[in-house]
């Protein structure tokens, strides 16, 4: 009964990942680009969010060879680009508060890059009490959190308050579900993708979370599939498949696969998908991200390699 | 376009119906604010097919608030189903038959039986029509989908969601409150309040039956009664503030 959903998972995992390597120049640093990074998001964070979804498909190897190589490559590509981790090292040094080369490094150090230099500067920073001091929101903390967890720079008395992190969330308050808007919706993911490490351990999910998850995705996914806001369906699809029970409806794959276009890119949102190559991967390379990684999942799941 | 025209004109009439049971809801009503209805309306036709539109909504102030219910408001709506006779034919459920003519169906089914038991049988005196037997009901989903449809149908019966009604509606009702709740959810996101107000109602009596909910019913009722404006809604939440207070 779950094949139909693990073929189109595969399928859409595929093609996004053949997208993401074919694409892969695109986020080339330009040349000069040093550690302070003026606009990080656009020239940075798109290398760690491929290596997120390269990190999942090694991690699950619910993937066929080619994917498995393509991810490998996608992760040297990135890990180069950012000098084998110097440039986080050297943004770390930088700005020492910041917790984004943490973030980034530990997609790499899921797949086994590590950077000594990198890994005793992290040691440190995490263990300060400014690293938990900081101000952010608390879906962000969770990221951190999750971060240091991955890494391995929780260990002993560094180790997260994971039901204090939770419980400070807007999930954690099990707000109701008919007033939920479209940046708590990503919030809410978040908090999930963070709490189960990308759906690696979907028991560490309080049960009242899970059941609360259980009753009200299947509404946020219709309710923000009919206005065609793609990128947060596939997320929200991957917190269904980062429950203890996954929820993978059928047709909702089925949806997904029909959006994606045949070269892998998947769209973002309704809109149409213009502009020329670098234009489509500034505008869609998150959302095809997100496929790759919810498609993983899911196959992962109705395959039962977790419980 | 004519029949645009009566259509709007049978709505304005169920609107303004709607006002008068919400007064007495309230306490605030006539004694027989349905036969005042019929006689203060300028076509009469409008103000009898407003009764059938309402349903058992127009009973909703004598079951609810325990207000006297006047004879002269049974025989108005008595005189509603003599003008307006229903269908002689059993309409199949959708989707094996089309939507609307079921539902009135099922609507005329409730107002004649709470009818009846106002009136306690005593249908003869007020001409009010026997209670058949209630027509084929819908299954609840069973499999995790069909959850928004099913939902947003139900609200169209909202007006059986009154105490003292029972039936193979109800008891769909009691077999899904997730797919209630859902419904009423994924409404209210796409500020679909009307609908929202219709399912909420069932959740609303639900809750008076004791069923529990994966939600609660009350801030959600005051949600929508302040987000959006309208008679019908604003009935509908007054009849599921006083099914949650019980």
């Amino acid at each position: 009964m779950p094949m139909p959903v693990t073929q189109t998972a595969h399928r859409i995992t595929s093609r996004a990942l053949t997208w993401l390597h074919s694409n892969r120049e695109h986020s080339t640093l330009p040349p000069g680009t040093t550690a302070e990074l003026a606009e990080p998001d656009s020239v940075y964070k798109p290398l760690g969010e491929t290596a997120l979804a390269a990190s999942l498909v090694l991690r699950e190897a619910v993937a066929g060879s080619t994917e498995l190589r393509l991810a490998r490559e996608l992760l040297d590509f990135s890990w180069e680009q950012l000098g084998a981790g110097a440039m986080l090292h050297e943004r770390l040094l930088r700005y020492p508060m910041m917790s984004d080369p943490l973030e980034t490094y530990t997609h790499f150090a899921r797949s086994g890059y590590r950077h000594e230099g990198l890994d005793r500067l992290l040691a440190h920073t995490t263990s300060l009490r400014s690293a938990r001091a900081v101000e952010v929101m608390p879906n962000r903390r969770l990221a951190i959190a999750n971060a240091a967890r991955v890494g391995g720079f929780d260990q002993g008395d560094r180790a997260a308050d994971w039901a204090a992190l939770t419980r400070a969330t807007w999930l954690g308050a099990l707000p109701e579900p008919w007033l939920i808007d479209w940046m708590t919706a990503y919030h809410m993911t978040h908090t999930v993708f963070h709490l189960t490490d990308w759906g690696r351990v979907p028991a560490d999910l309080p049960v009242e979370l899970a059941a609360y998850l259980t009753d009200w995705l299947p509404a946020w996914i219709d309710i923000w599939a009919e206005i065609a806001e793609w990128d947060l369906v596939a997320e929200l699809m991957i917190v269904g498949s980062s429950l203890p029970d996954p929820l993978c409806d059928p047709a909702d794959w089925e949806r997904l696969a029909r959006l994606q276009h045949e070269d892998g890119l998947m769209p973002r949102d309704g809109h149409p998908v213009a502009g020329d190559a670098g234009e489509r991967f500034a505008a869609h390379h998150h959302t095809t991200v997100v496929a790759a990684v919810a498609g993983t999942l899911a196959v992962s799941r109705t395959l039962g390699t977790r419980r | 376009m004519s029949q645009d025209r009566s259509r709007t004109t049978y709505q304005e009439s169920a609107a303004g119906l709607a006002r008068r049971a919400l007064g007495a809801l309230h306490g605030a009503g006539g004694t027989a604010m349905v036969a005042e209805h019929v006689e203060s309306e300028r076509d009469p036709g409008a103000a009898l097919a407003a009764i059938r539109i309402l349903g058992a909504d127009v009973l909703a102030p004598a079951v609810l608030a325990g207000t006297a219910f006047h004879p002269l408001d049974a025989e108005a709506v008595a005189l509603s189903f003599t003008a307006l006779p229903p269908s002689r034919e059993e309409p199949l459920p959708p989707p094996t038959g089309p939507e609307e003519p079921w539902l009135m169906a099922w609507r005329d089914w409730g107002t004649v039986t709470l009818l009846t038991v106002l009136t306690s049988g005593d249908t003869a005196r007020t001409g009010v029509p026997r209670p058949t037997s209630p027509p084929a009901g819908v299954a609840a989903p069973r499999d995790g989908t069909g959850w928004a449809d099913w939902s947003v149908r139900m609200g169209r019966l909202s007006a059986l969601a009154l105490p003292g009604l029972e039936s193979p509606v109800h008891d769909a009702a009691r077999g899904a409150p997730l797919a209630l709740a859902r419904g009423a959810t994924r409404a209210v996101l796409r500020r679909d309040y009307p609908t929202a107000a219709r399912i909420v109602r069932w959740l609303a009596w639900l809750h008076a039956d004791g069923v529990e909910l994966p939600l609660d019913p009350a801030p959600l009722v005051e949600h929508i009664g302040l987000m959006a404006g309208g008679d019908r809604l604003a009935l509908d939440t007054a009849i599921a503030r006083r099914l949650i207070d019980v």
